[in-house]
């Protein structure tokens, strides 16, 4: 071999060097910001998790003159195709927005270089590729917990879920340590539908029904479409005292389709959440950190509704000066055997 | 866990566990017609989507659970069309078809859903029980068992009809035959398309019908996705059942009761993680396969497409 040869495979090889360097860098770098996508498993419509999510993307990405690409309704199966379609129409950011698509997601980010968010795997972060927002209404759920044991004629609550991941966890707890604070003899009955049963409103119906014969009088309820039948449980069954039975929901706000069994509504905004990635991504920072909601910024609220009584609503509100002003600490608990620790349902082997 | 052991409570398991099963019930004895003509009917679960979103739709409009039960029948019917004209007819692949199926019947039940309900979620109100005179007024399991809606009660006696038909009439012999050896049946001069055509519209008919229930009567709503792979549970029951419906409601209420044993677990205060409660159902079905599957009945000939002449 010879010498100039040898010059020239050291020049290949460090320009070859060079840009692998050099796209790396551009990798952790600012980026510019053109367009957002989000993946919501069910219609962005349902009042809950997927509306807040579609619905807080497209006023980030109108804040911020972003164009706006929503992928709605995918189910919960594999989104590869769905995160690659984005990805080739220039998503500059793809927010999946359900812990189903936390697998895929990051997957594709690698191979395709473009930043994803995803929920429910805070460890996950990577920077400039791999962002976590997994939210927590605990502090919402805790005053919800308060007011319910207050409201309470029966002296017994009862917590649905569709599922148990860490955000519904720690609301789940928010709302067992809120209700207990208020009276600590409580009776809490803790249900789960399914391991992942977000779409079961049968099975969100049936065991509202269940809880609902063991004396509860309110319910809080968690889940995407299930919670339609957990509503449905409500105002079609009567608690054992005869009298209505209230429901709690989360996330969302459905105060347009109540038939006067919704008390109350954990609700969340997602709105400073994605605000902040995108500046992120402006500034380099993606990936290096996680975001969090909570009752400071009002991007958690407890939904006022014309069933609550005045007096109760005022002491929430002091309750809530009291949260942001750290007088009062609520934990947050995300691991589903803790939390069904904290429900007075759970008895044996404590 | 003794002061929730009250009658409401119980009632309210009992009565769950059967509203559960009937879906299951009618599934399972819709994929055995399919099955004993040689179909494997992989298509269910979109069938008792459609049904489900049909059942409800005709509900909804017409103020009638029964249109939405004969709506949801017919809707589950109209996609099993679908499947008999690609399996049955042009002899396509039939997993691959019924895969598609569903995978199409969600896309479009989810669009149709956007479209007519996303933004007010109208629900049914009751849907009226038929109390069993004196058998209902049995204390605690009385009204669980015999207060319910009346299409509960055909459910069961379409079990006994069918297990008549398969047994003692020409309908039942040549869905045999077609599924045990279709040539034998071609050559006494019936059609095998034909034959199976029917079974797979009448298990379109009848998974429809059990997903409008499930629609209408258990959820009282209809939510995209919502079936939740109840189709495919009634697959592993027909399968299980090795052709007798008897067995089909029974493995339907075992998975209905599991389904309940699930909530009174919780409710009751077990200290043992969710997904292991959660596990029942599932555990229940692969435990009943493990005794019994070994025996398990499936037709020579199912799964293969009908070809005159072809060995």
């Amino acid at each position: 071999m010879n010498r100039k040869m040898v010059s020239k495979k050291l020049f290949a090889s460090g320009a070859l060097m060079a840009v692998a360097i050099f796209s790396m860098a551009s990798m952790t770098s600012a980026a510019e910001v053109k367009k957002l996508a989000i993946l919501v498993p069910e219609q962005g419509t349902d009042f809950g998790w997927n509306q807040q999510g579609v619905d807080a993307a497209r006023i980030v990405a109108e804040k911020y003159g972003l164009e706006f690409l929503p992928a709605e309704g995918l189910g919960y199966g594999d989104v590869r195709p769905t995160l690659r379609e984005l990805a080739e129409e220039g998503a500059s950011l793809m927010i999946g927005h359900a812990s189903g698509y936390n697998t895929a997601a990051p997957e594709i980010a690698k191979e395709t270089g473009v930043p994803v968010a995803i929920v429910d795997q805070p460890d996950a972060l990577e920077k400039g590729l791999v962002t976590d927002y997994t939210l927590s209404g605990h502090e919402g759920a805790y005053l919800a917990g308060r007011m319910a044991a207050r409201m309470s004629r029966s002296g017994t609550l009862g917590v649905v879920v569709s599922g148990e991941p860490p955000s519904w966890n720690s609301q789940s707890a928010g709302f067992a340590i809120g209700a207990k604070a208020e009276k600590s003899d409580i009776k809490i009955i803790y249900a789960v539908i399914g391991p992942a049963a977000y779409a079961d409103a049968a099975g969100g119906r049936r065991v509202t029904e269940s809880v609902i014969s063991a004396g509860a009088d309110i319910v809080f309820g968690q889940g995407n479409g299930s919670s339609f039948g957990m509503i449905g449980a409500v105002e079609t069954t009567k608690a054992v005292d005869g009298g209505n039975v209230w429901f709690i929901d989360v996330i969302g706000d459905k105060s347009s389709i109540d038939k006067g069994h919704l008390l109350s509504s954990v609700m969340w905004n997602m709105v400073p959440v994605y605000s902040a990635m995108v500046e992120d991504l402006k500034a380099g920072k993606f990936g290096t950190k996680h975001y969090k909601i909570g009752l400071a910024d009002n991007s958690v609220q407890l939904l006022k509704t014309a069933h609550i009584p005045d007096d109760i609503w005022g002491d929430m509100t002091t309750l809530r000066q009291d949260i942001i002003d750290g007088k009062i600490a609520v934990d947050q608990v995300s691991d589903a055997q803790a939390v069904r620790k904290l429900m007075s349902s759970v008895e044996a082997g404590e | 866990m003794g002061a929730l052991l009250t009658e409401a409570f119980i009632t309210s398991l009992v009565f769950g566990a059967i509203t559960a099963g009937v879906p299951l019930l009618l599934a399972g004895l819709g994929e055995q017609i399919s099955e004993k003509s040689g179909v494997l009917n992989i298509g269910i679960e979109g069938m008792m989507l459609m049904g489900a979103y049909c059942g409800f739709a005709a509900a909804y409009y017409s103020g009638s659970f029964w249109a939405g039960f004969l709506f949801g029948g017919l809707g589950g019917a109209a996609v099993a069309v679908l499947m008999a004209v690609f399996c049955v007819r042009f002899g396509m692949n039939q997993i691959v078809i019924g895969i598609a199926l569903t995978l199409g019947v969600e896309g479009l039940t989810a669009l149709l859903h956007f479209f007519q309900f996303s933004r007010t979620y109208p629900r049914l109100g009751e849907s009226g029980a038929l109390r069993i005179p004196l058998l209902s007024d049995i204390p605690v399991l009385g009204s669980a068992l015999f207060a319910h809606h009346p299409l509960v009660y055909l459910a069961v006696a379409v079990v006994f009809a069918l297990g008549w038909v398969f047994r003692s009439t020409f309908i039942g012999f040549n869905l045999e035959a077609a599924g045990n050896k279709p040539s034998a049946l071609d050559a006494a001069g019936v059609s095998v398309i034909a034959t199976r055509v029917y079974a797979v519209l009448s298990t379109g008919f009848l998974a429809g019908i059990g997903g409008a229930y499930m629609a209408n009567v258990g959820a009282g709503l209809f939510i995209p996705f919502m079936t939740g792979g109840a189709g495919f549970i009634g697959i592993v029951l027909a399968m299980l059942a090795r052709g007798r419906p008897l067995w089909v409601l029974f493995g339907a209420l075992l998975f209905g009761a599991s389904l309940a044993l699930t909530t009174a677990l919780q409710v009751a205060g077990l200290n043992i993680p969710t997904d292991v409660v959660q596990m029942l159902p599932f555990a229940m079905v692969m435990l009943v396969l493990v005794i019994f599957g070994r025996h398990s009945y499936l037709p020579p000939a199912l799964g293969h497409p009908y070809v005159r002449g072809e060995r």
